[in-house]
């Protein structure tokens, strides 16, 4: 049974983009790679579910192609796609924040599925930590969907993030604390993310199970 | 923790934040406290400018020029993740190639090896000690590609045949495979990269000039605690594998590099 379609979450998109999709999947070789790349990075950028999702098929054509012919051709044009749209993040940004944060989260997905070797891509690790960066300064951080993201993102990839890089990790956090504690305008929705994400992390990355209980539990009067 | 006072010592407090960790607290051995740093040296392994970013480049050596390098790195994401890969294939083919010259060797050669100065250590406990983590082998690669990569250590290669290179005077390769720790390793390169300058290209000068001016800038006593790291091989020199390839591809892992893997060659 063919249970690619649900895996890599493309029912967005139209019948025959999936058709394209699917084949790419089992022969990259025989699909204009790049043309893939784009419809993929597009729709990342547009569609806040795809682009949490996006990593996985990404890296199935990655390995697929290598598999096949030792190829990079998509991954690479999947990278300079990223690297493109990160030069242009402010612009976005100031366009339209569900993209930004689209794109961020899409990046971080990224970051998350494509290894090699087991170990996150190097190119990514500064520019990854440039975006966290960026939705933790003051004027993003009135934005709970910013904020939002921003913690979802260190709950992914947080701890992998600071195995490779300790110290921008301990300066972002630096960020955070004194946006939680100096930032005015801040709602409590977003005051709550900040208190969670700081003792997950201070917690080894996991909550304490009565921390757990606090954060995530029904409320019962 | 005591209640934050009004808003001018937060505001001040936050614009000396702002400004982040001391670029060089990393390398200091106390903290602002007056306690010891632990040094994580494996936590920061990957750390590093190079290949994940973060502690600076405190093996930058002390000339206003700055190395002249033969080609920079390449900017889009796509070739660097390339290029990162095929180091690390270096890596793995040094590293299988290591163990093979280490433990692979005649009980003869191990006793020469082991009376010509090392710092005690047997050759076939070294196949054992060596340093296996891949991510603190990506670095030391990075670290010693960026010296390779120069004119200046073009000039000494072919100035400086391997068999008049004299221990001391000569700069030599750290050997990546050995155990050291992070601040060891980071001083055998600076101390590397700036004997190398002697052989910049012509605006450096006379080589005699410039080594003793360089060797007055260090501290005496870095300079003996990394001449005891540097046990003297006197290693039989294996014949390079592959042929140079002396094309002007321009990758962070020079293809000139690759052939010479053998620790033991400046």
């Amino acid at each position: 049974m063919e249970n690619s379609s649900e895996d890599y979450r493309i029912q967005s998109f139209d019948v025959d983009t999936q058709k394209l999709l699917k084949t790419a999947l089992k022969d990259p070789s025989s699909v204009d790679l790049e043309k893939v790349s784009n419809i993929l990075v597009d729709q990342s950028l547009k569609d806040p579910f795809f682009s949490k999702e996006a990593g996985r098929i990404c890296y199935t054509i990655v390995q697929g192609e290598a598999k096949q012919n030792n190829g990079t051709v998509f991954r690479k044009h999947l990278l300079n796609r990223l690297q493109q749209e990160f030069k242009e993040r402010e612009e976005t940004r100031k366009r339209s924040l569900q993209e930004w944060v689209c794109y961020v989260t899409f990046i971080c997905n990224i970051f998350d599925y494509l290894k090699v070797n087991n170990m996150p891509l190097g190119a990514l690790v500064l520019p990854v930590y440039d975006c966290l960066m960026r939705l933790a300064q003051p004027d993003a951080l009135l934005n709970e969907e910013e904020v939002d993201c921003l913690v979802q993102q260190l709950h992914r990839i947080g701890e992998q993030l600071e195995k490779v890089n300790s110290q921008r990790m301990d300066e972002l956090f630096f960020l955070l604390r004194d946006g939680f504690l100096l930032q005015e305008g801040l709602t409590s929705m977003a005051r709550l993310l900040l208190l969670e994400i700081l003792e997950f992390r201070a917690g080894g990355w996991m909550l304490s199970s009565t921390a757990h209980k606090y954060y995530y539990s029904e409320i019962t009067d | 923790m005591s209640h934050r006072s009004g808003a001018p010592r937060t505001e001040s407090r936050r614009s000396f934040r702002s400004s982040g960790p001391s670029r060089w607290s990393q390398s200091r051995k106390r903290g602002i406290d007056g306690n010891l740093r632990s040094h994580s040296d494996d936590d920061d392994a990957a750390a590093d400018e190079g290949l994940y970013g973060g502690r600076q480049s405190s093996f930058r050596t002390p000339e206003s020029a700055g190395p002249v390098a033969r080609c920079a790195r390449r900017p889009d994401w796509g070739s660097q993740v390339e290029d990162e890969e095929e180091m690390r294939k270096d890596v793995h083919r040094d590293m299988q190639r290591y163990r093979r010259r280490i433990l692979g060797s005649e009980p003869g050669q191990r006793e020469r090896r082991a009376s010509s100065g090392s710092s005690g250590s047997c050759d076939s406990r070294e196949g054992e000690t060596m340093e296996t983590d891949e991510a603190v082998l990506m670095r030391r690669q990075k670290q010693i590609s960026y010296g390779k990569n120069t004119l200046a250590y073009d000039r000494y290669i072919k100035e400086v045949p391997k068999h008049l290179r004299q221990p001391g005077v000569h700069p030599k390769t750290p050997n990546k495979f050995r155990k050291y720790s992070r601040r060891s390793w980071d001083q055998q390169i600076k101390l590397w990269r700036v004997k190398l300058h002697a052989w910049d290209p012509p605006a450096g000068g006379n080589q005699e000039n410039s080594l003793s001016d360089n060797i007055e800038e260090l501290d005496l006593e870095d300079m003996v605690d990394i001449e005891l790291d540097f046990p003297t091989l006197a290693d039989p020199q294996d014949a390079p594998s592959s042929s140079v390839v002396e094309d002007q591809d321009c990758s962070a892992t020079p293809v000139k590099v690759q052939k010479t893997e053998d620790p033991s060659v400046a």
